[in-house]
């Protein structure tokens, strides 16, 4: 099925790497409310790609914060 | 309320083959796509998770497009000759129409994505197993000489890619300018086609 275009996220990051065991990973990968989420740690913006239903941009933003990263919803 | 624009989704193709062409994977930006596109950078991200996801869903649009325009009015039955012909002509069809997405597809022919892409196409399997049955059919019928595959496949279509080759860029030897006829296309393949029959 293809993925409901209103339900993906788009935000610009400082995140420039992300190790595999972090807990800000741990956090992503475990919450139920997202279905599928990424970084592009390649590109200028390390944009963040989440996608998911339930979440909106100011929780998703909320929940980066708090592993003191900046992030900012890109339009 | 995001809405799919069809438009928009193509220009983003056309563009992203463009600049992969002229400045290679590594010279290739998701912002600077976006910026010839004139979009945001945030809606490059709605279709595409990363450069890499970008880079193997256009390379499997475009490999599907040629694998699909290969096997136009093209039968695994038709005589080897005939058969051959067609492919010839498909091919060179293809390449005179879409010289970008040739240019695309060679490089990433030559890259890790390669693989990923044949292997995300379902039609890829059906291609490949169409031709297989074209040069076996060749075989039983004793119009076709048993030989390596690599060896039948540069006897078969190397003289239509250095024709093409030399269409793309123009020109000949020695710069002398070049235009691919199907009257010299037909002079190559008549030469081909004796090395492969017995």
């Amino acid at each position: 099925m293809e993925t409901n275009l209103n339900a993906i996220h788009i935000f610009k990051t400082d995140i420039k790497n992300i190790d595999p065991a972090c807990e800000m990973r741990k956090t992503l990968d475990s919450d139920s409310n997202i279905q599928q989420w990424s970084i592009d740690c390649e590109d200028v913006d390390c944009v963040l790609r989440v996608v998911s239903d339930v979440l909106k941009p100011d929780a998703i933003i909320g929940m980066i914060n708090d592993f003191g990263h900046e992030c900012q919803e890109l339009n | 309320m995001r809405i799919r624009d069809a438009d928009k989704e193509k220009l983003v193709i056309e563009m992203a083959i463009d600049q992969i062409v002229r400045d290679g994977f590594q010279g290739f930006s998701m912002n600077k796509l976006a910026k010839a596109c004139s979009i945001s950078v945030g809606t490059l991200y709605i279709y595409y998770k990363d450069k890499d996801d970008l880079i193997q869903k256009i390379g499997a649009i475009t490999a599907l497009k040629y694998f699909t325009s290969t096997v136009k009015n093209f039968s695994p039955e038709m005589s080897f000759e005939e058969g051959l012909w067609k492919q010839w002509e498909n091919r060179a069809a293809f390449t005179m129409k879409y010289p970008k997405e040739v240019a695309f597809f060679e490089i990433i022919k030559h890259s890790p994505h390669s693989e990923i892409i044949l292997d995300s196409i379902k039609e890829f399997a059906d291609f490949r197993k169409t031709m297989t049955e074209f040069m076996e059919n060749g075989l039983r019928n004793k119009e076709l000489v048993p030989m390596t595959f690599e060896a039948f496949w540069s006897v078969a279509y190397g003289p239509l890619y250095t024709l093409l080759n030399l269409h793309t860029e123009g020109k000949s030897m020695g710069g002398k300018p070049f235009k691919l006829t199907k009257e010299i296309m037909k002079e190559a393949f008549s030469r081909t086609i004796k090395g492969l029959i017995p």
